[in-house]
């Protein structure tokens, strides 16, 4: 593996060269209220790579919140209809990206394009991407990426991945286009030594989870079984229901969810013009699963709730995105109003075997 | 970075989120991790505010009225129309229906407007006005217009009552930070009719007769009574009026509270223990169709007075604000009788005071609430200004069709507009800086964060226009400028400003030199005064189910058709839930329990006909468990329901909680 050193002074020439070519992405800590997000740099100079981990995953950089796919225009009066796909084609650069996020945007890679049907419109902005990732050397307060085989560092998928060694950043190369951003900067080569520096820095890392990451006392893997084989009581299930919301939270900020609602809309500036749009939708609305005709296979909450667990948990999905869907990242923790994110949801799975 | 920080505009929670645009569109929303009261959470409504801030489904151009229809026009022409058509009716025919929707700054000018300008009082908000029952009990009481306690002591609280109100899904939020309390260890109980999620989640759950609350916080307040659990040094330090409160107990047999309230004597009663035994304690509840009426909200403020849990950490009676600047209404004197900070009309000192920042006379004529004029035949109203009515339903349609005038000023298409002569857009709640106060009375700062479409007002401005043109001279530079004057005349507002503001997640009223940081709840310490037991009713009746109608009606909201969708209906994920729900229940549903269905032979969504003394409507049934036998609940969502059945009970909805009507419900 081809490695190098980055001094932590320079380490935004990164992000710098990356702004020639494409538009950068990264995380910057909003100085009103001290919230991270994983935003458009305007500036890249604005990307903090020591940010806590971001409050949003990076998955509306591929799949937006509310996006126009589409625009058509219908004539009534010939009977044809226009239509225009309307995709977001600059290329695009993710720079800081943490190793749940990385593993959450692969699980979305497999489900919009490793299938049989492959999605446009998400291909657009996913191909000619750049990734930068960065190892977590600490973790915070909410995170269990240690259960679900995502980090605190990542393995695939990225182009560039950078470690903070203390003085400099170990910077490892993951694709050609890596190497090629590592030639264009003249870094300096790295050795064995830093890999071990590198692997130490990861120990460390999973060794504070005991102390820091408090949140999260999951036990996925046994989880994971009693949930793909169904085992799991139906109290169980109607205590988490019981809790549920229904706002949709925890799909919306999961780095691996992927469902979405197409709403055609009028556009008002012109007769017979409409706007296709793709949102984001969740399994916790008692209208997604709805079928035409009024049936609902998953109408009571603690069905639609079991139905997020099951993506998330089974072996199934698993044949789907070659991992786990929960990447550990415990944002659903962090904005469940039921406090039923996943941690807790496997700690009450748990409870059925442990007592 | 593209991510402007504002303040959630649906519910009165005042979740704080952050807003991102592109090409001066929004296009998406997410949740702000440190506001200190949505703590990175929002509801199904505010993750999806978004699609409704970008709707097409706006007024863009001012409008009037021409051959039957309408013709684009301008501001200068429109505005004319409207002061024109004002001017020719004297003060006692004029009326201003304000949104609890709009900002403080643009209730403000627009109860300047009508005082200033029109020289009326006919001023009152639309929808859910209920609240007043709320904050004219808090006020006798305490002072304090307002929740006395704060959404952030929820988690400080040892016991929390939620009486009548579904917080899970009228503001969820503030459900969801009692259900965290419920979970670290506090006792919270529900008082409702329905099995509501809260009840679901709440350790213990009275499920009262409808129409019964108040006999049951009797009840409470009985056994804490007669078992001396209440706080003696605290009612005689801080208190004054128990006397007449306890004339109400002996009028109350023990043998008959369970009958009447269908709920064991024991229940409550070991409820009351827990209530006196805690160190804090809190009610949510909220007023208006769906919630309590004034009389019982005046016992639950004496109940919790009498437990000693008022003006302490941890302590609250707080009235919960459906929409989300019910609260801000209010406080910018939105009502007949009010001037800012709820500073009485009829005061001379005050109304002077007002009469001078404004350079013109206040009217001293008694005004009258719109909905009041509306509903009586020999009312003299004849030119209504409606602004961003709220519902999707238009109520008293006759009457107003009967008016002369109508002006509709708003940002989102509304079947309102239907009934104007002049329609006037203005910019919505992101396009211009805007304050909103939230109901815990924290008042917030929401940046611009489009600008408006071209040649679009926003509020603020539109109203110093007509001001203009009604020959007034308005010299407001910016919308901050109309804080300052509110601060000038507000004595809870005094040491507001939109800089003051601009940092941080907003303050708390009182914001005086005395609290310049805001009061995040009321402090007995700092009271100044003896609270004052409320002055209640004593009389019990409760409703009763006859041989003829043996249902007990109560009606109320429902999660996604919540105030009957004008917002919703501009969304798509939202609006999806919606009509599920309609196409599952076209015709709006009863809610029976499956016992009931079984005695009328009916299924979930067949149709059944609700006849009541007064009138009936055919509505399909939805079976549940959450109602008892021989209760039903009805979601006001659908337009035929209101017109046709709930209007015809004005007089019974007017009463709030009593709102119960006995019912006959029939297989079709």
């Amino acid at each position: 593996m081809t490695m190098f050193l980055i001094k932590k002074a320079d380490v935004g020439k990164i992000a710098q060269e990356l702004g020639r070519e494409y538009q950068v992405y990264g995380p910057m800590i909003e100085k009103g209220s001290g919230q991270t997000f994983f935003d458009r740099a305007e500036d890249v100079a604005e990307i903090n790579l020591s940010a806590p981990i971001p409050s949003n995953p990076p998955k509306s950089v591929v799949f937006p919140q509310m996006e126009r796919i589409l625009s058509y225009e219908y004539d009534r009066t010939k009977n044809t209809v226009k239509m225009e796909p309307d995709y977001e084609v600059t290329p695009k650069a993710l720079v800081g990206l943490r190793p749940c996020d990385l593993a959450g945007m692969l699980c979305l890679d497999r489900f919009f394009m490793g299938q049989e049907f492959v999605d446009e419109v998400y291909l657009n902005h996913r191909k000619k991407m750049f990734i930068v990732t960065n190892t977590c050397v600490t973790p915070f307060k909410q995170c269990f990426c240690v259960c679900t085989d995502s980090g605190p560092a990542a393995g695939e998928g990225y182009d560039l991945n950078l470690t903070d060694l203390g003085k400099e950043y170990l910077v490892e190369v993951g694709s050609e286009k890596g190497a090629a951003l590592a030639a264009k900067l003249s870094l300096a080569p790295a050795n064995d030594s830093h890999l071990a520096l590198k692997k130490e820095k990861v120990d460390q890392s999973i060794a504070m989870f005991e102390d820091i990451a408090v949140d999260s006392k999951a036990w996925v893997s046994r989880v994971m079984n009693r949930v793909t084989t169904g085992f799991v009581k139906d109290d169980v299930w109607e205590y988490i229901g019981d809790q549920c919301f229904e706002c949709g939270a925890c799909t919306f900020v999961c780095p691996s969810c992927s469902c979405f609602n197409i709403a055609d809309v009028n556009n008002t500036d012109c007769a017979g013009c409409a706007d296709r749009l793709r949102t984001w939708d969740s399994c916790s609305y008692e209208g997604y699963s709805r079928m035409a005709g009024g049936h609902n296979p998953r109408k009571p909450v603690e069905d639609r709730r079991n139905k997020r667990f099951f993506c998330k948990l089974s072996y199934s999905q698993m044949k789907k995105y070659l991992r786990p869907g929960c990447v550990g990242c415990g944002r659903c923790a962090w904005v469940c109003p039921g406090d039923i994110g996943l941690p807790n949801v496997v700690t009450y799975v748990r409870r059925e075997i442990t007592g | 970075m593209n991510q402007k920080p504002g303040v959630c505009t649906f519910c009165g929670t005042g979740c704080g989120h952050f807003i991102g645009t592109e090409n001066n569109r929004i296009t998406r929303v997410y949740p702000s991790q440190n506001h200190p009261v949505s703590k990175g959470r929002l509801c199904v409504r505010g993750w999806n505010i978004h699609e409704l801030l970008d709707t097409p489904e706006r007024i863009k151009k001012p409008l009037v009225r021409a051959d039957g229809g309408f013709k684009e026009s301008s501001y200068d022409d429109a505005v004319a129309r409207l002061v024109d058509a004002l001017k020719k009716y004297p003060p006692e025919s004029i009326g201003f229906l304000a949104s609890p929707r709009s900002s403080n700054e643009e209730q403000y000018l627009l109860m300047k407007l009508a005082r200033a300008a029109f020289k009326t009082n006919n001023i009152s908000l639309d929808s859910d006005s209920g609240h007043r029952a709320s904050l004219n009990v808090l006020h006798a009481g305490t002072g304090m217009a307002g929740m006395l306690g704060s959404i952030e002591e929820i988690r400080k609280a040892e016991f929390i009552l939620v009486a009548g109100i579904d917080i899970t899904r009228q503001n969820p939020i503030i459900g969801s930070e009692i259900h965290m309390a419920r979970r670290a260890g506090a006792m919270v109980v529900t008082l409702d009719s329905r099995r509501t999620q809260i009840a679901k989640l709440s350790k213990k759950f009275l499920q009262v007769k409808p129409g019964a609350n108040r006999l049951a916080v009797l009840a409470l307040a009985k056994t804490i009574y007669d078992e001396n659990l209440s706080d003696a040094a605290f009612l005689s330090a801080h208190t004054e009026g128990f006397e007449k409160f306890r004339h109400a107990f002996g009028l109350l047999p023990d043998n008959e509270v369970s009958d009447r309230t269908g709920i064991p004597a024991e229940e409550i009663k070991a409820v009351a223990r827990d209530l006196a035994k805690a160190k804090s304690a809190m009610v949510f509840f909220s007023s208006g169709i769906s919630g309590l009426d004034e009389d019982t909200i005046g016992f639950i403020y004496n109940l919790f007075l009498m437990a000693g849990k008022v003006g302490k950490e941890g302590c609250g009676v707080n009235p919960v604000a459906g929409l989300n600047n019910l609260q801000g209404g209010y406080d910018m004197g939105i009502a007949p009788d009010l001037l800012t900070g709820f500073q009485a009309l009829e005061d001379t000192a005050v109304a002077k005071k007002f009469s001078a920042e404004w350079k013109a006379d206040v009217p001293a004529a008694t005004g009258a609430p719109i909905y009041t004029l509306l509903s009586d035949p020999s009312s003299k109203l004849k030119a209504l200004v409606v602004v961003d009515h709220d519902e999707g339903i238009v109520r008293y349609a006759d009457a107003i069709k009967k008016l002369d005038f109508v002006a509709y000023i708003g940002a989102f298409k509304n079947p309102f507009a239907e009934y104007a002569h002049v329609v006037l857009p203005i910019a919505t709640y992101v396009q211009e800086d805007a304050t909103f106060t939230n109901t815990e009375r924290r008042i917030q700062y929401s940046m611009k964060k489009i600008e408006p479409e071209e040649g679009l007002l926003p509020g603020w401005k539109l109203y110093a226009m007509i001001a203009g043109k009604a020959g007034l001279s308005w010299k407001y530079a910016k919308v901050s400028d109309v804080m300052d004057e509110i601060a000038r005349l507000t004595p809870t507002y005094a040491g507001v400003s939109h800089a003051k503001l601009s940092a941080g997640f907003g303050m708390q009223w009182p914001v005086d030199e005395k609290n310049p940081q805001g009061t995040r709840r009321f402090d007995i310490a700092q009271a100044g005064r003896k609270l004052s037991f409320y002055k209640v009713s004593d009389v019990f009746e409760v409703p009763a189910a006859k041989e003829q109608f043996p249902f007990l009606l109560m009606v109320g909201k429902a999660q996604h058709f919540w105030h009957q969708n004008n917002l919703m209906k501009k969304t798509h994920i939202p609006m999806r839930e919606y009509n599920a729900t309609l196409m599952d229940y076209p015709e709006g549903y009863v809610e029976i329990c499956p016992r009931s269905a079984k005695e009328i032979g009916v299924r979930d969504r067949w149709p059944v006909r609700v006849v009541s003394p007064h009138g009936e409507m055919r509505v399909d049934v939805k079976v549940s468990e959450d109602v008892k036998p021989n209760t039903a609940y009805a979601p006001y969502f659908v337009q035929e329901m209101i017109s046709r059945f709930l209007l015809g009970h004005t007089e019974v909805l007017r009463q709030g909680e009593d709102a119960t009507i006995p019912v006959r419900i029939e297989k079709v």
